[in-house]
């Protein structure tokens, strides 16, 4: 709660001011992974896909960090441990789901990458 | 009761009561969306080649509605400012900006984005001559491979060439249905997209044939009275149609009720307004291959200019017609799941926001303004993380 120690002359002046710049920073870069889109500046999906997170994950900490005080309660444990906890184990699912999918692929072993209706049983007659 | 640590910090958390609750909450929310998101990824990795028709996005509409978002998120900050200054009218004016931004969103996204796509149909063929002959209709009169593989890569994976991997009869031309033609020859209209009536258009036309049931040689079965049969029907001794007293057709139990609109109606044929992009390629066209097509007399609905031409198909050519509803696709019913389940955020953060305007919040202001201030800045919390799902949202759904 660092931000109460803010004075109302702080809120006035230099927090709007930081609003404006996250506020710009949004725009900027949403017009840009657009505007990347649009233009097809990217050939190869992958680099598309970089860009786009990477511009999002900017766009996000800027977000969590200004407009939710996160730069100012990342001290509070309450918060940061609930979220490191909750980071971990959202990881942990993704990759027990979307990362064996990727490991599908061993060495001498055969391709099980689930794909729809291939594993569906046949059709009675 | 007075609960305690509703305006200054716990110490044993550094937080006051309704701040710990919203990130406890915000936590389970990641965990929500987080889940989601990751069915997305699984869904669209395992997804076979020319099913995911992410393409058809209106990306400009899902900029717009993202600027709009990102506005209020601003706006929202700025109203919890006023009230550290202790201006109420200031925070009253950015709460109720916030809330005309996010009934924007909603509105532009219910009234029409989702709408667009519940009347803009796929037609899938039974064999390549008909899906050639169409999709030739479309283009002006003669089927241009190179036309059609454009409109085709547009609207799958941007990065992946499916065009060799997908027959040409699964290939879909989309469209709005105008109008249908009977058995008598008579043409019925069809209501436009956007109009008054468009609640009664949406949804109401929906087939595929993979629902019939097929003799061995592979053609459609049909039973004595010469109607088509659909699995899960129920049949009577002699292989009629058993009806409900309403007339109805009676399904097998467990099996769901399939919905035709060519039996439900007396439908022969339908007349398809092919979509933007089938224009465009015509447009393209008139300078080329398809120049003489025009000239042969394919002057379509718009008094000769040569686009927005017609495409009547027979309902023996269509093996599937969906509108882009959630049973168009995986992709469309990810997309409704993510977006609706977004949306739904954001009329909740509209009601929160509405509550906090009413004079009962103002009465709470005036006795106490830190708590006030704090559920304001709950408030704020939940909504940043509404922007946030979107910021994600936005370039997976839209761009990539």
């Amino acid at each position: 709660m660092s931000e109460d120690h803010h004075s109302p002359e702080y809120y006035r002046t230099r927090f709007k001011k930081l609003i404006t710049y996250v506020g710009v920073l949004l725009v900027v870069g949403t017009i840009g992974t657009f505007a990347a889109d649009l233009n097809g500046v990217f050939p190869k999906h992958a680099h598309a896909i970089i860009f786009a997170m990477t511009v999002a994950v900017i766009k996000a900490t800027a977000v969590v960090a200004i407009f939710m005080h996160l730069w100012w309660d990342a001290s509070v444990k309450t918060i940061s441990i609930t979220f490191a906890c909750t980071f971990v184990f959202l990881v942990g699912l993704m990759w027990l789901t979307v990362g064996s999918e990727v490991d599908s692929n061993k060495p001498g072993g055969t391709d099980n990458t689930w794909k729809h209706g291939a594993h569906a049983p046949a059709p009675k007659k | 009761m007075i609960i305690p640590h509703f305006e200054k910090p716990r110490e044993d958390t550094g937080l006051y009561n309704g701040k710990a609750g919203i990130w406890i909450f915000l936590a389970s929310e990641v965990m929500l969306f987080g889940g989601v998101f990751s069915a997305y990824v699984l869904l669209r990795v395992g997804a076979d080649d020319g099913t995911w028709s992410m393409g058809l996005m209106n990306k400009w509409v899902g900029a717009f509605n993202t600027l709009i978002l990102i506005a209020s998120s601003a706006t929202i900050v700025l109203a919890w400012v006023c009230l550290k200054l202790k201006d109420i009218a200031g925070y009253r004016k950015w709460q109720w900006i916030t809330i005309v931004f996010a009934t924007m969103f909603l509105v532009v996204k219910w009234s029409y984005e989702w709408p667009a796509k519940f009347t803009h149909y796929d037609v899938k063929f039974t064999s390549d001559a008909a899906a050639k002959r169409a999709m030739g209709d479309a283009l002006g009169g003669t089927f241009d491979e190179t036309a059609v593989k454009q409109i085709w890569q547009g609207r799958f994976d941007p990065g992946t060439n499916t065009w060799d991997r997908v027959e040409l009869k699964d290939k879909p031309l989309d469209g709005h249905i105008v109008a249908y033609i009977d058995s008598e020859d008579k043409r019925h209209k069809v209501d436009a997209t956007m109009g008054f009536s468009f609640w009664s258009h949406a949804f109401a036309w929906r087939f595929d044939r993979k629902n019939l049931v097929k003799n061995p040689d592979g053609s459609v079965k049909t039973n004595t009275e010469g109607n088509v049969l659909y699995k899960g029907i129920e049949l009577n001794a002699d292989e009629s149609l058993k009806r409900d007293e309403n007339g109805n057709v009676v399904y097998q139990e467990g099996a769901i009720p399939y919905h035709d609109t060519f039996r439900d109606r007396d439908i022969q044929a339908i007349v398809l307004h092919p979509a933007g992009n089938w224009h465009t390629k015509q447009k393209e066209a008139s300078s080329g291959t398809l120049k003489f097509a025009e000239e042969k007399g394919h002057t379509g609905t718009d008094g000769g200019h040569g686009h927005h031409h017609e495409v009547i198909i027979q309902r023996q050519e269509i093996s599937r017609l969906s509108s882009y509803e959630p049973a168009h696709s995986t992709f469309f019913a990810t997309y409704y799941t993510l977006t609706g389940l977004h949306a739904l955020h954001v009329l909740g953060g509209i009601l929160v926001m509405l509550y906090h305007l009413l004079p009962i919040s103002r009465r709470v202001y005036e006795a106490n303004p830190e708590q006030f201030t704090n559920r304001i800045e709950i408030a704020g919390l939940f909504w940043h993380f509404v922007d946030l799902v979107w910021i994600f949202l936005f370039p997976i759904l839209y761009l990539l």
